[in-house]
């Protein structure tokens, strides 16, 4: 099977907040959700957009844990805290650079997203990009995401998304607002 | 059937001790494919699934669907009869006692048989709904004309779709609310989509929409607001709340005089286009900007996209429908595909977004004052004839036609209609002048209301039936493109709780009506009665059987006969309802909203939905998650108003108007026009818009006009001081 990552076009966003209500039913996630969904412009438009873990290759918040709590699964994906290790530090929360891992005071462990590790290490698509109305979130193959690369290329020659513009290299693929702008349209 | 790019193959995930059961949601039109995980050893409903493989919506939710399972299972599901023996309580939750069905079934008829020796069988009424399946929807039109023999029945959908309803059967003589599947959508090259808050009412839509514009398609949206679809439109076309009509007429006068008339298909298909070419020539891009607020260039480019592009689809919904002149608006928008001939093949043609679950099929079979099974009319004797032959009454026996829902509360102010019978509907928060309306609620002799939570309507009810939750039944509702869809049964009934169809056949056997009822044993017994009584009429089901359902991923009505596949695409041979086989193009003299703004009332009040919640919030506002999104009713307001009154941000003001008034948070936002405040409408007690909305209707479709009225702000302190 071809390999899939989460794939996010953050243009297409409604705010509608499924992707959290969806990350509440993933098996094992407490009904608690791990993602966040942000008004970019309050009091102005209507524009959201939401905050996921990006998946990176080489995690801030895995290097910053000193208990090895929080393990790369073989697919990428950067799993939430292991209870057993998890001593409650909070480094890993102040460590990722865009706020992902949540701490839970009760039982003094980090959550965080897991990209619904026990749908994706089979190739179902996590909840949040299943449920997501808008196609915000999505799950495509690399061949589709090239795609995706080749129609949103902007006259710049640059592709809008997390390379070079966040932080290192990440699983997730992320286009940032503006996909529309080097559409052609139709007449 | 219809697997598009946006279909992929994906195996569901099934847990330990769990099993999936197929079926929708139970909320908006989109009917949403989802899959409920039912736990196998509590046989209890415990959460949702994807249901990737349904084509519509390809495994999509929106917060509401994701959530829609905890419905079932609430701690706040009636769970036995309810009797409040203390009349004065009426208008609070106090005063109910838990009873047996027994004694419910006979004080309710009892009271039924009193009301009606005294004072005619017509002192009772129906007051229904259409989030429910097809097979309710019909047997509660028999319950009230053959079970009550009542002619007092409307329903709901006078508040959703019946503007709609009105408009298509004027234009094509057939009012099936889309004409192409929902698959078309993102294959058309142009969207004009005015007055639907798509993204918040009917977001699964919405991976279409944006489809469009990425393959380099325009989307045009006509809203006083910015909303998350008209954020990202092409043409915002940005007009002032009950102006639709002017917009419309604008919009046709530029694509005639532009050329973009087909003459052959108008001159062909079609009729009324002279005079009305003749009527929209006064609707110049000036005039109409002076009418709508719109800048005449937005008009003048909206019209220039929707002409040239190759295929397109004008879809509407409730923005432009709950108008006084709803029926104009929905003709007007119409006439633009009938003069340019982009209807009648696929991804060009016309769509509404209904509003509820099966605001299509529920307005199909009976449950409207006017209107009998198969969408036939109980004014044609023919009509009565033949479905006076499936009931196995008397054609003399059919009562006749009632009035309409809000109409209904005048008739109870006259003690014409004194009890009733009230189900799937939450009028006390939904109808139009609530001051009013509660009023009449509560001087009602006797009223029953059946329902799984006890609503703000229930609080004036006598006695309270607990009904099923959408998945502890099953049968079929029709989703907003016409397809008939299954909806299946999750879970057995919680506590005491019975479906409606059949605590409808229990009353009517007690009432000494059951040798019309008796031989109903099952939904699908119902559905087959249903499927025979619309045979032949416009909304014809009888080809439609749930095995057809399960093997074509639904079936599109009309579907005449066993092997009729049903009818994605209508008028594809290019053969209209009307007896000559053409459409009307409709020539529609502007007029204003029922009350325009004036010196004490300068604001412009419209209501709509957010997309946490659902019509009058009695399931969504139980529900944790959506709670917790949104809590409570806010108004709207554009900064530079906001200053003017001297408001700011979550400060809480008075909103008033000749018939209302409430107390809301102020959410300032620029994205609402300067004139025009916006409330959600899903809110109970004192937090309910409708306390302050106008009771004008449609003259056709008696739809009220929700969508505009005139309204004031007042500062709070400033009152205090005074
Ligand atoms: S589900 Fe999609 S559209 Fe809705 S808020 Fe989340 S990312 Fe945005
Ligand atoms: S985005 Fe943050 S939480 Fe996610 S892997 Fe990277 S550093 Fe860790
Ligand atoms: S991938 Fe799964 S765990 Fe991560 S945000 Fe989405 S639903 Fe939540
Ligand atoms: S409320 Fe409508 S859009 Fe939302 S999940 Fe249900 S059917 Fe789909």
């Amino acid at each position: 099977m071809e390999k899939k990552r989460l794939y996010l076009e953050l243009e297409n966003c409604i705010g509608c907040r499924s992707c959290l209500a969806a990350c509440t039913q993933c098996g094992g996630h407490e009904e608690r959700n791990r993602n966040y969904v942000y008004d970019v412009n309050p009091l102005v438009n209507r524009q959201t957009m939401p905050l996921m873990c990006l998946h990176c290759v080489n995690p801030a918040c895995a290097r910053s844990c000193p208990a090895q709590a929080i393990q790369i699964h073989e697919t990428g994906a950067v799993l939430s805290a292991l209870v057993e290790k998890c001593i409650g530090c909070q480094n890993c929360t102040i460590a990722c650079p865009y706020g992902i891992p949540k701490f839970d005071e009760e039982q003094n462990l980090m959550y965080k997203c897991d990209l619904c590790i026990d749908r994706t290490k089979d190739g179902i698509p996590p909840m949040c990009a299943s449920v997501c109305p808008s196609n915000t979130l999505q799950w495509l193959s690399d061949s589709e995401i090239e795609a995706k690369q080749k129609q949103f290329n902007l006259d710049n020659g640059k592709w809008v998304t997390s390379l070079p513009y966040l932080e290192g290299e990440t699983n997730v693929k992320v286009n940032l607002p503006g996909i529309l702008q080097g559409t052609t349209k139709l007449f | 059937m219809q697997r598009d790019k946006f279909f992929k193959e994906v195996e569901n995930v099934t847990h330990p001790n769990e099993k999936l059961v197929k079926t929708h949601c139970s909320y908006c039109g989109m009917q949403c494919g989802m899959n409920l995980r039912v736990n196998t050893k509590t046989n209890k409903i415990i959460g949702v699934e994807p249901r990737y493989d349904w084509p519509v919506t390809v495994g999509k939710m929106c917060p509401k669907g994701v959530t829609a399972y905890q419905q079932t299972n609430h701690d706040d599901r009636i769970l036995k009869p309810l009797i409040r023996d203390d009349a004065s309580l009426k208008g609070t939750k106090e005063g109910f006692r838990e009873a047996s069905w027994d004694e419910a079934y006979d004080l309710i008829v009892n009271k039924f048989q009193e009301l009606q020796n005294n004072y005619g069988k017509d002192s009772l009424s129906v007051y229904s709904g259409v989030s429910m399946t097809n097979e309710k929807c019909y047997l509660t039109g028999k319950f009230a004309r053959v079970g009550l023999q009542t002619r007092y029945i409307d329903y709901n959908g006078r508040f959703c779709m019946a503007s709609a309803a009105g408009g298509f059967m004027r234009s094509f003589g057939v009012d099936r609310g889309s004409t192409l599947p929902w698959t078309d959508l993102h294959e058309t090259d142009c969207l004009f989509i005015a007055g639907s808050n798509t993204a918040e009412c009917h977001p699964t839509s919405m991976f279409r929409v944006w489809a469009v514009q990425e393959r380099g398609g325009y989307l045009i949206v006509a809203d006083p607001r910015e909303t998350p679809i008209a954020r990202r439109a092409d043409v915002h076309l940005d007009l002032r709340p009950g102006t639709d009509l002017a917009l419309a007429n604008g919009i046709l006068n530029q694509l005639i005089q532009n050329g973009y008339a087909d003459e052959e298909f108008v001159n062909k298909h079609t009729n009324g286009f002279e005079e009305t070419k003749e009527l929209v020539k006064l609707f110049t891009p000036e005039y109409t900007s002076e009418l709508t607020g719109v800048a005449p260039e937005k008009i003048i480019r909206a019209a220039e996209i929707y002409g040239k592009a190759p295929n397109a689809i004008v879809m509407f919904a409730r923005g432009i429908e709950q108008q006084v002149k709803g029926v104009d608006n929905v003709s007007g928008y119409t006439n633009m595909a009938l003069v340019t001939g982009k209807i009648g093949r696929p991804k060009a043609g016309v769509a509404t977004f209904t509003g509820q679950g099966n605001g299509q099929g529920g307005r199909e079979h009976g449950q409207k004052a006017d209107a009998l099974p198969g969408y036939r009319k109980i004014a044609n004797p023919e009509h009565v004839k033949e479905v006076a032959k499936v009931w196995g009454i008397e054609p003399e026996e059919m009562p006749e036609a009632g009035v309409s829902a809000y109409e209904m509360f005048g008739l109870m102010e006259q003690k014409t209609i004194r009890g009733l019978y009230l189900l799937c509907s939450n009028p006390a928060v939904s109808a139009p002048n609530l001051n009013y309306v509660r009023e009449q609620m509560k001087n009602l002799d006797f009223m029953v209301c059946a329902d799984f939570y006890l609503s703000e309507s229930a609080e004036f009810a006598d006695v309270i039936l607990p009904t099923t939750t959408w998945a502890e039944d099953e049968g079929t509702v029709t989703n907003l493109e016409g397809r008939c869809i299954k909806i299946n049964k999750a879970q057995e009934p919680l506590g005491e709780s019975k479906p409606d169809w059949q605590i409808q056949i229990e009353l009517c056997e007690r009432l000494g009506r059951g040798k019309y009822f008796s031989h109903l044993k099952s939904a699908s017994d119902v559905g087959e009665e249903f499927r025979l009584a619309s045979k032949g009429g416009n909304a014809d089901y009888y080809g439609i059987t749930w095995d057809k359902i399960e093997k074509q991923d639904g079936v599109f009505w009309p579907c005449k006969d066993e092997n009729d596949k049903g009818t994605p695409h209508m008028f594809l041979d290019k053969k209209f309802y009307h007896p000559d086989g053409k459409a009307k193009i409709c020539a529609l003299p502007y007029r204003p909203p029922a009350e325009e703004p004036s010196e004490k009332f300068p604001l412009r009040l419209t209501t709509g939905r957010v997309v946490y919640h659902y019509l009058s919030g009695n399931q969504t506002r139980r529900i944790q998650f959506l709670k917790d999104m949104c809590p409570e009713a806010y108004v709207e307001v554009h900064p530079e108003t906001a200053q003017k009154y001297n408001i700011s941000h979550e400060e809480k003001v008075r909103l008033f108007t000749l018939r209302g008034e409430a107390i809301y948070k102020v959410k300032i936002t620029e994205a609402i026009r300067k004139d025009t405040v916006f409330v959600p409408y899903h809110f109970g007690h004192d937090q309910s818009i409708n306390l302050l909305t106008i009771a004008a209707l449609d003259p056709m479709s008696r739809m009220p006009e929700f969508k505009a009225c005139a309204a004031q702000i007042e500062k709070l302190e400033l009152k205090k001081v005074q």
